[in-house]
């Protein structure tokens, strides 16, 4: 009776399955508009509506423009290599702008009262201005408004707080951006024609149902011939997306060429999945991930795009855009600023000020990073 | 079931019967069916390489719900395994990028393992807390001192020689897979024809009458949890091993795929009735629904729920079956 009943349920689900419409939407994609980026660097990305300045503003800060100022920064946590990259970044802008001292300072467990605890005791002590990635955007708003209401300049990176409690926040990747390094690094490695497949951590997940989406949409207007085959869910599990991959290796067998991995966990288990299977130059790996996960895939020659945002450059930049707020030349109401070696950044969302393209970790500099 | 079958039962002409009936059968009739029924719709799932990769990323499971059959079947139930694996993992991964010599941390798991689950059959058995509460407060203490310690930090760069899972015998067979036909086979016969194996269903069926037979429950229970803790070592290290990278995490929801493996298995959660061979099918039938899944088309979505259905028929079953034998 047991048997009889999981057969007929298997084969109701069977018949449920739906057939795919060539339009819809690949699995794992939200429903929400998407913005896909122009094909070609040349071309002129569709502007997004503006929206007004909505960052807030320090009260009597002291005019320090061109004069040297000391900077602090908290990060989520300190000695781990994402913020010694990060770290690393501000060094290098203060050293090129020559008028900038900025130390970097914060809790070694990513816990937001002692971040905050950090941030106070910087507020007593005195500092021209504060950078911060947050632990908790809403927690951390109080003492960076009471920050501002002191005349100190506050600037946030890689994870924002509450708009108004803070200046500017530096935005390391957009959904469409990650979605076109992504879509066109699998068209580049399996071919414009070829089948893919996506391992991802749930299909209601924010981020990952945004990228996918922003990837279909993509993808459909630059690589219209590459074909999505199907998205399997695999939590943030290692084990059970090492299975999934290998489950969709041996079932498509010659036909898949590739397999994008949407979360950290996802994409080192793939290139796993696809070592394991000796399949590796005739299945292409791409996906977000760190580099330190990646390094044995990458060395291997087995794994070629690790597409994410490179921290040193997302130090850099809030440092140069701190230097700017204080100098007075970004003001609320620009579209972009200048920031040293990495050129103009524009500034989107109101107060947020766009990084750029993705990084992509390659065998030639996965090495100089260790997070 | 056949566990429970009294000795003058063996002369019976309807054991035949019996054993078709039985869980383990049935068990093995579906593994089997299911792969010949998916295998038609889409033969790639016949593929030897598909079926080894089907044991192979899954006989971890199928290790940790022999200890999990255990308790179970001495009336206990352990909820904390699934962390207490991240955490094991986690140890062995750490001892190896450290340099220690590999056996060293391959034994670290298992020792590890041993004295946290003992200590919790301490308590279990001689302070008589029940187990479902001793193994939650250890569940949040291995999960919170998990990330604690270690931030969430991942563990790479693990030597090669640390890949224990890696390790295929006379070249063809992985050694999960026969870790977990090794492991299976040594605890069925234990269970079945040691003293102290039976003691275990012994004092899950009826603790009174095991105690007028002379049989220690609280010894037996602090047996059957140091036991779970070393298959729970046993897994972890195949867990760990299976990847170049160790999450530092508690796998998420794997004590709940531990115990469907052994409830589906046909193990009584009320206790004395089950097998860890029927355990050891249950988890390879429920790994190879996952994939068939995925052949058949079917959205991923539902897996949990095919999950679910399983364990609601077994119980069922179960429970229909007893009121028949209490009818009888």
């Amino acid at each position: 009776m047991k048997l009889g009943l999981a057969a007929a349920f298997l084969s109701a689900t069977l018949l449920a399955g739906t057939a795919s419409a060539a339009d819809k939407r690949w699995d794992g994609a939200d429903d929400l508009p998407v913005n896909p980026l122009a094909c070609s660097a040349g071309e002129a990305n569709a502007a997004p509506a503006a929206k007004p300045y909505d960052g807030g503003r320090p009260t009597n800060a002291a005019d320090k423009a061109g004069k040297p100022i000391t900077l602090v920064d908290v990060p989520k946590l300190i000695g781990i290599g994402y913020f010694n990259a990060t770290s690393k970044g501000m060094q290098d802008a203060a050293k090129a702008l020559g008028n900038v001292t900025v130390k970097t300072d914060g809790p070694t467990e990513a816990k937001i009262d002692e971040q905050i605890k950090f941030i106070d005791n910087y507020i007593t002590s005195g500092v021209d201005g504060i950078l911060f990635a947050a632990n908790d955007p809403v927690a951390i708003a109080p003492v960076l408004k009471k920050a501002l209401s002191k005349g100190i300049h506050v600037v946030g990176y890689d994870a924002n707080s509450t708009p108004d409690a803070r200046e500017w926040f530096v935005n390391q990747a957009e959904f469409n951006g990650i979605a076109k390094a992504m879509i066109d690094s699998m068209a580049k490695e399996a071919g414009e024609d070829k089948s893919f497949a996506i391992v991802t951590s749930t299909f209601t997940t924010p981020n990952q149902a945004r990228w996918i989406a922003e990837m279909w949409a993509y993808a459909q207007k630059c690589h219209p011939k590459l074909k999505w085959l199907e998205t399997v869910e695999a939590q943030e599990d290692n084990n059970l997306s090492f299975n999934q991959a290998t489950t969709l290796i041996n079932k498509h067998g010659d036909k898949l060429a590739g397999l994008f991995g949407m979360t950290s966990v996802a994409t080192p288990a793939s290139a796993e999945a696809v070592t394991k299977a000796r399949l590796c130059g005739k299945v292409a790996v791409v996906g977000l991930a760190t580099p330190n996960a990646m390094k044995p895939y990458v060395n291997a020659d087995c794994v070629k795009s690790v597409v994410l945002w490179n921290p040193v450059d997302l130090g850099y930049a809030a440092t140069y855009v701190m230097r700017a707020v204080v100098d007075g030349s970004l003001k609320p109401g620009a579209t972009s600023v200048e920031a040293g070696k990495l050129g103009k950044l524009t500034v989107v969302n109101g107060s947020e000020i766009l990084l750029g393209s993705p990084f992509i970790f390659t065998k030639q500099n996965i090495k100089d990073f260790d997070f | 079931m056949t566990a429970v079958t009294l000795a003058g039962a063996e002369a019976d002409p309807r054991r035949r019967l019996k054993v078709l009936a039985s869980q383990e059968a049935l068990l093995a009739i579906a593994v089997i069916g299911l792969a010949v029924a998916v295998g038609l719709y889409n033969p790639r799932f016949l593929a030897a390489r598909n079926l080894s990769d089907v044991l192979l990323g899954n006989a971890y499971i199928a290790v940790a719900a022999v200890g999990m059959s255990m308790v179970i079947v001495s009336g206990n139930i352990d909820i904390s395994v699934g962390a207490l694996i991240g955490v094991l993992a986690t140890i062995s991964g750490t001892l190896a990028v450290n340099g220690a010599p590999i056996v060293i941390a391959w034994l670290a798991a298992l020792v590890a393992g041993v004295l946290v689950m003992a200590l919790q059959g301490v308590i279990i058995a001689y302070l008589r807390i029940p187990a479902i509460v001793v193994t939650l407060g250890m569940l949040s203490i291995l999960k919170g001192g998990l990330i604690s310690v270690t931030g969430g930090k991942w563990i790479t760069d693990l030597p090669d020689s640390f890949h224990l899972a890696d390790i295929e015998l006379s070249g063809v067979l992985p050694f999960p897979v026969f870790l977990m036909i090794l492991v299976t086979v040594l605890a069925a016969l234990w269970m079945r024809y040691s003293a102290s194996g039976r003691a275990i269903y012994a004092v899950g069926g009826n603790a009174e009458a095991a105690r007028l037979c002379g049989i220690s429950q609280p010894r037996t229970i602090v047996m059957v949890f140091a036991l779970h803790g070393l298959f729970a070592g046993a897994a972890a290290l195949l867990y760990a091993t299976q990847l170049r990278v160790i999450q530092s995490t508690v796998p998420p929801n794997l004590e709940l795929t531990i115990i469907t493996a052994s409830v589906v298995g046909g193990v009584s959660i009320l206790g004395g009735v089950g097998t860890v061979a029927g355990s050891t099918l249950a988890a390879v039938l429920i790994a190879e629904i996952a994939s068939a899944l995925v052949f058949i088309d079917v959205s991923p979505y539902w897996i949990r729920a095919v999950q679910g259905v399983l364990i609601l028929v077994t119980v069922i079953a179960d429970i229909l079956r007893r009121r028949r034998m209490a009818g009888a």
